[in-house]
C-alpha cells in the first residue's frame, strides 16, 4: 500500500510538471504581452519592468528554467496586474473560498447521487424512479450557468413572496451565501452520479451474495447498508476523482455568476488581463490539486474494496 | 418422500401442492406445478432433474427467496416441523418472521461459492453476521464462534482465515465457508442448491464428504438439489425426480436407482456415465427437449419424449401410483410414480418396473 501511494505521488509530480510546461508554452504562444496595455510606459520604464519580471531574457531555456525553479520552491512570483501582491498571496486568499464551495458541492453531489441512485434502483420502474430519472436527464444536459440564473431567479421570487431575505442572491460571506452556488455547482455531477449509482445498484441487487444475505435471515435494512450499498458505491468512488475535477472547473462559471471571490474568478480575470504569473500560478495550483484529489480517491477506493487494497 | 406409516413428527419439512408462477413479458411461466414431498428427519432428500425443471425454484420458494413480482406462489403449503414445537407454515410468512427462520432453522448453500459471498466483507464477518442476527452475539464472541465453525468445516488456520476476504480463497474453500455460514446457528434443515456443480471433481468429493460428516454430527436433514446422479447415489437416502415442474417419481434412493417406475427416471439412468470398467454401454441421450412451461401440457410433460407414450398420456397426467416391492426390501419409504404404465391395464413394458398399485399387489 505504501509503495503504491509513493508510486502514485511520483506519477502525480510528473503530471504536474507536464501541466506546468504545457501552460508555459501555451501562454507564450498567445499574442501580446502583459505590459502592452500599460499606458504611459516609456521605453526605460518598460525595460526596467521587463528586467524585473525576467521578460528580457530568452523564453527558452532561461525563462522556463527560472519558472520551474521558482515553482519547485513553491514561489509563483508577483502578479503583473495586482500591485505588489504575490501570486501565492492571491491563491492563499481566494482558494479557501473556492474550496469551501467545492467541498459543499462535492458532498451534495456524492451524497445526493448515491442516495437517489439507490432509491431509484430499489423502486425500479415505479413512479419515484421515473420522476427522478427524468430530472436526472435534465440535470445532465443543462449547463450550470443556466441553473445558476434560474436559481437566482427562484431565490428572488422566494424572497419577494416571503417578504424577507431568506437567501442571498449573490455574494459571499455567510453559510447562506454558499447554499445556492453549491447546489448549482453540484447539480450536474449529482445527476451523473445518480445514474451511475442506479445502474450499479441494479446489478448488485441481483447478485448471489445479496441472495445469500437474505438466506441468512439478515433484515432488509441491514442487507441494504452492509451488502448492497457498499458494493454498489465502488464504481461511484472511481469517478469521484473526475467528478471533483468537473466541479472545480465548473466553479469558474458559477463563481462569476454569483460574484464569489474565489480562485475560479481570479483565474478567468487573470487570463483576460494576460497576467502571466497569475495564470501560471493558478493553473499549476489547480493541476496539482486535481492530481492530488484523484490520488486520494484511488486510495479511498482501496480502503473500501479489499481486492484493491490487498491484491497484487 | 412419504413413509408407508406416515407420522408428521418423522419429517423435518413437508411440502404440499406447491405452485409457483412467474409473470414475464412473454406470458406466465408455470415453473412449479403442484409439488409435494416430505423431508425425513436426519435424512438426505435429493431432488434431481434437468435444468429448468423447477428444482431451484421449489426450494427458493420455501426460503422466500423468489423475487415477487415477477414470481408468485399461487398455491401450496410448506411446513417446517420440529420435534418439540408446532409446525411452522413457511408459505405466506411475512419477511420479518421469515428472517427468524432463514439462517437460523434452515440454512442454505448455493451453486457458485465464488459469487455467493460478499466481496467486501471479511469471511469472519459474514459468519458473525448470522450469529449476530439470530443469537445477538457480540462481534468478539461471534468471531470466536466463527473460528470454531471454520475449524469444523476443516479450514486450517481459522484465526487468520476468518480475517481474510473471499478473493483470497479458492472455490472449494469458499464452499466450506458457505457451509460454515449456513451451519452457524445449527439449523434443522440444510438446503444445498447444486453445491458442487461449480467445483472440480476432487473438490466435489471433499465437499460431499464434509456435508455427510456434519450431518452425522449435527443430525440435520438435507435437501440436496442436483442433476448429478453420481452425487445422488453417494448422498441421498430419498430421491424425488422432477420433470417440467412436477415430481414424476419419488422413493428411496435404492428404489429409484434399481427399480425405477417412470420412463424419465430410466432415461436419466441410461444417460449417466458409469465408472464401472465392466460396464461399457453407450450413453443414451433423452431425445427432444422439455415442454414449454408457458403452456404446460395438460397430459404428461414427458409425453413428447417418452419411448413408451400411450394415447392416454397426452390427455391426462395420472396421480401418483404406489409401487410395491417384494417384502425383503425392508424399505419404509413409499415408492410412487406418476406414469400410466403403472396402471393395471397398461401393457407390459420391458425395463420399466411395473408394480404399480393399479396392478394390485398380486
Amino acid at each position: 500500500m505504501w509503495r503504491y501511494t509513493l508510486r502514485r505521488l511520483i506519477q502525480g509530480v510528473i503530471t504536474v510538471w507536464f501541466i506546468a510546461t504545457a501552460t508555459f508554452a501555451a501562454m507564450h504562444m498567445v499574442p501580446g504581452d502583459p505590459l502592452g496595455s500599460e499606458r504611459a510606459t516609456t521605453e526605460s520604464i518598460r525595460q526596467s519592468l521587463e528586467a524585473r519580471y525576467g521578460l528580457d531574457q530568452p523564453v527558452f531555456p532561461d525563462q522556463y528554467l527560472i519558472f520551474l525553479g521558482n515553482m519547485a520552491r513553491g514561489d509563483f512570483g508577483i502578479s503583473f496586474t495586482q500591485q505588489n501582491r504575490s501570486v501565492n498571496d492571491i491563491i492563499l486568499e481566494a482558494f479557501p473560498v473556492s474550496a469551501q464551495l467545492g467541498v459543499l458541492a462535492v458532498l451534495f453531489a456524492a451524497l445526493g447521487g448515491v442516495l437517489l441512485g439507490a432509491l431509484t434502483a430499489l423502486n425500479r420502474n415505479r413512479l419515484p424512479d421515473v420522476i427522478i430519472m427524468f430530472l436526472v436527464i435534465l440535470g445532465i444536459s443543462i449547463p450550470s450557468f443556466v441553473f445558476a440564473a434560474l436559481g437566482q431567479l427562484a431565490v428572488v421570487r422566494l424572497n419577494d413572496w416571503s417578504g424577507q431575505s431568506l437567501l442571498p442572491v449573490a455574494g459571499w460571506g455567510t453559510f447562506q451565501h454558499m447554499l445556492l452556488p453549491a447546489l448549482v455547482l453540484g447539480l450536474g455531477t449529482m445527476a451523473f452520479l445518480t445514474r451511475l449509482m442506479r445502474s450499479s445498484m441494479l446489478e448488485v441487487v441481483n447478485t448471489d451474495y445479496v441472495r445469500t444475505a437474505r438466506a441468512k435471515g439478515v433484515p432488509p435494512l441491514r442487507v441494504f447498508w452492509r451488502h448492497q450499498l457498499r458494493n454498489a458505491v465502488l464504481p461511484v468512488i472511481t469517478v469521484l476523482g473526475p467528478a471533483i475535477a468537473a466541479i472545480t472547473t465548473g466553479g469558474f462559471v458559477v463563481e462569476l455568476v454569483f460574484a464569489i471571490p474565489g480562485l475560479g474568478r481570479t483565474f478567468v480575470e487573470a487570463v483576460q488581463q494576460l497576467d502571466y504569473t497569475l495564470i501560471m500560478g493558478t493553473t499549476v495550483f489547480y493541476g496539482a490539486f486535481l492530481v492530488l484529489m484523484v490520488i486520494l480517491v484511488d486510495l479511498l477506493y482501496g480502503w473500501v474494496d479489499p481486492r484493491v487494497r490487498l491484491g497484487s | 418422500m412419504r413413509q408407508k406409516h406416515d407420522h408428521d413428527q418423522d419429517y423435518a419439512l413437508t411440502v404440499d401442492n406447491l405452485k409457483v408462477e412467474f409473470d414475464t413479458y412473454g406470458g406466465t411461466v408455470h415453473a412449479v406445478r403442484d409439488v409435494s414431498f416430505g423431508l425425513r428427519r436426519g435424512k438426505t432428500l435429493a431432488i434431481v432433474g434437468e435444468s429448468g425443471c423447477g428444482k431451484s425454484v421449489t426450494v427458493q420458494a420455501l426460503m422466500g427467496l423468489i423475487p415477487m413480482p415477477p414470481g408468485r406462489i399461487t398455491r401450496g403449503s410448506a411446513k417446517l416441523r420440529s420435534a418439540a414445537s408446532e409446525a411452522t407454515e413457511l408459505i405466506g410468512l411475512r419477511e420479518r418472521e421469515l428472517n427468524r427462520i432463514r439462517g437460523n432453522r434452515i440454512g442454505m448453500i448455493f451453486q457458485d461459492p465464488m459469487t455467493s459471498l460478499n466481496p467486501t466483507m471479511r469471511i469472519g464477518d459474514q459468519i458473525v453476521e448470522t450469529l449476530r442476527v439470530h443469537r445477538g452475539m457480540s462481534i468478539r464472541e461471534g468471531f470466536r464462534e466463527a473460528e470454531r465453525l471454520l475449524d469444523r468445516v476443516r479450514i486450517s488456520e481459522a484465526r487468520e482465515r476468518a480475517r481474510q476476504y473471499p478473493f483470497e480463497f479458492s472455490g472449494g474453500m469458499l464452499q466450506r465457508v458457505m457451509i460454515a455460514v449456513a451451519l452457524a446457528c445449527s439449523p434443522e434443515v440444510l438446503i444445498a442448491d447444486e453445491p458442487t456443480t461449480a467445483l472440480d471433481v476432487t473438490i466435489q468429493a471433499q465437499i460431499l464428504d464434509l456435508m455427510q460428516a456434519l450431518q452425522r454430527e449435527e443430525g440435520m436433514s438435507i435437501i440436496l438439489i442436483t442433476h448429478d446422479l453420481g452425487v445422488v447415489a453417494r448422498m441421498a437416502d430419498d430421491v424425488a425426480v422432477m420433470y417440467a415442474g412436477q415430481i414424476v417419481e419419488s422413493g428411496s434412493a435404492e428404489a429409484i436407482f434399481h427399480r425405477g417406475g417412470h420412463p424419465y427416471t430410466l432415461g436419466l439412468r441410461r444417460a449417466t456415465p458409469s465408472n464401472d470398467p465392466e460396464n461399457r454401454q453407450r450413453l443414451e441421450p433423452i431425445e427432444g427437449s422439455p415442454p414449454d412451461l408457458f403452456h404446460p401440457p395438460v397430459g404428461c410433460g414427458y409425453f413428447a419424449r417418452c419411448p413408451h407414450a400411450m394415447q392416454v398420456c397426452e390427455g391426462r397426467m395420472p396421480d401418483p401410483f404406489e409401487l410395491h416391492h417384494a417384502a425383503d426390501t425392508a424399505d419404509d419409504v413409499l415408492h410412487s410414480a406418476r406414469c400410466w404404465l403403472q396402471h393395471d391395464q397398461a401393457p407390459r413394458t420391458e425395463g420399466v418396473n411395473q408394480n404399480g398399485a393399479g396392478r394390485g399387489a398380486s
